[in-house]
């Protein structure tokens, strides 16, 4: 059995099905190990090996007029929880959970669809694992992300590219599910609910998570580094991973420049 | 009624001491401190110590519910009420070392304590009684039932809570049409006081002091 896989996950119109290829190209051509791929997706086609059924479940929460918490769709796959015993199966818990059952492998990395990956994702897949993995903007200056704490905002974390193995994340995924009202309702986004509730801004070691150190991922947008290499809307190519993450492109907003590059 | 805070020397000793620590050692901060010592603010924590005055005793014990740098609040509740103790939550790191600078003289009495903790999560300190429980930042947070179905004290205190109406802030998540609609979505059914001023700044405040729903004795 493959145990390394990568899964995006996939919705409304902002990326199209050319995305989903594009990234399955890239990672075929960027990762020395075998692995497995999958798309979550609103729209899975008949028949396809790597279309997982997005689930429904956290829709009806979701508060349309705040637009806060948007990409929650992201966040079912953080379910892929170990197996459980037939006893405990059948909670309205453990059948949102039995979701994404049939998504195979023991090692995950999620890529978010606006990604540019440069060099080989074997790399991530032979990170220890002690804790969970995910991106630090280290072009964010950390004194304006401890400032804005309060405010909801500036946040120095980032989900496009989030790697955990089997069950790691299945704390983060319970929360989330018992809470998700409340979570809609109070962070603008997801990364801002991880800084406040698996972050430590000021004892890093302390944190759920670990990041991703510096020089592995960058923003092709704001930077790389504070202070000393922020310049944008440069390819990097000795880095891993280029994130086209910009906080003023929420759902069903596009990006014409990477919509050029990518397609 | 008090319209004033008292500014005496050991005031003035900690508040010129935090101007100076927070220049030094914390400069992304400084702003923000003086975010927190506007006159608005102050006119906000004058107006809850005028309707909140007929319900306290001498010597009680008070939480604040995010109380931020706490400067104003907690020089007015121990002087002004004589209050026996002050417990700050806040979720923010630095706010709790700010707040230890500005009330440095009460710490040191053992009259003011801040401990890190989002209380939209965590359980208030258990070994810990509160006579009154004040939030003045309801707006910048889910509605208050969440916080009494996570803490069940014994002895009942008494809620005071302030909101807003203005949405222009990106942080102001939870704002309200008045005192009304503030009552009912934090589920103050024994209402004590209810109102609204008009602050410096031009923005509307809401105060409403009670008990909620199935928190009385």
């Amino acid at each position: 059995m493959i145990e390394n896989t990568i899964i995006c996950v996939s919705w409304g119109d902002k990326y199209d099905r050319e995305y989903v290829k594009k990234l399955k190209e890239q990672c075929e051509a960027h990762c020395s190990v075998p692995f497995n791929f999958y798309c979550i997706t609103d729209k899975p086609k008949l028949g396809s090996k790597h279309d997982i059924t997005m689930p429904l479940y956290w829709d009806k929460h979701f508060l349309s007029e705040k637009n806060f918490f948007w990409a929650y769709r992201k966040y079912y796959a953080f379910s892929i929880d170990k197996s459980r015993s037939h006893k405990v199966k059948f909670s309205t818990k453990n059948l949102s959970r039995d979701c994404l059952d049939r998504i195979q492998g023991e090692r995950f990395l999620l890529l978010d669809l606006d990604v540019m990956i440069h060099q080989d994702l074997k790399y991530f897949f032979e990170l220890p694992m002690d804790k969970p993995w995910i991106v630090k903007g280290w072009w964010n200056d950390m004194d304006n992300c401890r400032k804005n704490y309060a405010k909801l905002k500036s946040t120095p974390l980032n989900s496009s590219v989030v790697r955990w193995d089997r069950g790691q994340l299945s704390k983060v995924w319970d929360e989330i599910y018992e809470n998700i009202d409340m979570i809609m309702f109070t962070y603008p986004s997801a990364d801002n609910y991880f800084v406040h509730r698996w972050y430590d801004l000021w004892n890093e070691k302390e944190s759920f998570f670990n990041v991703f150190p510096a020089g592995d991922i960058y923003s092709y947008y704001k930077g790389n580094i504070f202070p000393q290499d922020m310049t944008k809307e440069v390819f990097r190519n000795d880095h891993k991973i280029c994130l086209f993450n910009t906080s003023g492109h929420t759902e069903g907003e596009s990006d014409d420049k990477l919509h050029k590059i990518y397609t | 009624m008090t319209n004033y805070i008292k500014y005496t020397p050991e005031v003035a000793n900690d508040w010129k001491q935090t101007t100076a620590n927070v220049k030094k050692d914390y400069p992304h901060l400084f702003r923000r401190m003086l975010d927190c010592s506007t006159s608005s603010q102050l006119q906000c924590k004058l107006w809850m110590l005028k309707e909140l005055q007929p319900f306290v005793e001498t010597n009680m014990q008070y939480a604040l519910l995010a109380g931020w740098y706490a400067n104003y609040s907690v020089e007015l509740l121990i002087t002004e009420f004589d209050a026996k103790f002050v417990h700050n939550y806040e979720f923010d790191e630095n706010a709790k070392d700010i707040s230890y600078i500005f009330n440095k003289r009460h710490k040191d009495s053992e009259k003011y304590k801040c401990d890190v903790k989002d209380i939209m999560w965590d359980k208030l300190d258990e070994e810990q009684t509160y006579d009154v429980i004040i939030n003045t930042s309801c707006e910048h947070m889910y509605p208050m039932s969440r916080f009494y179905t996570l803490n069940n004290f014994n002895n009942f205190p008494l809620y005071v809570l302030q909101s807003t109406d203005d949405e222009q802030w990106d942080d102001h998540i939870n704002c309200v049409s008045g005192p009304k609609e503030l009552a009912e979505q934090s589920q103050i059914s024994d209402i004590r006081y209810s109102g609204t001023i008009k602050l410096d700044n031009g923005m509307n405040r809401f105060m409403v002091i009670g008990y909620p729903t199935g928190k009385k004795i």
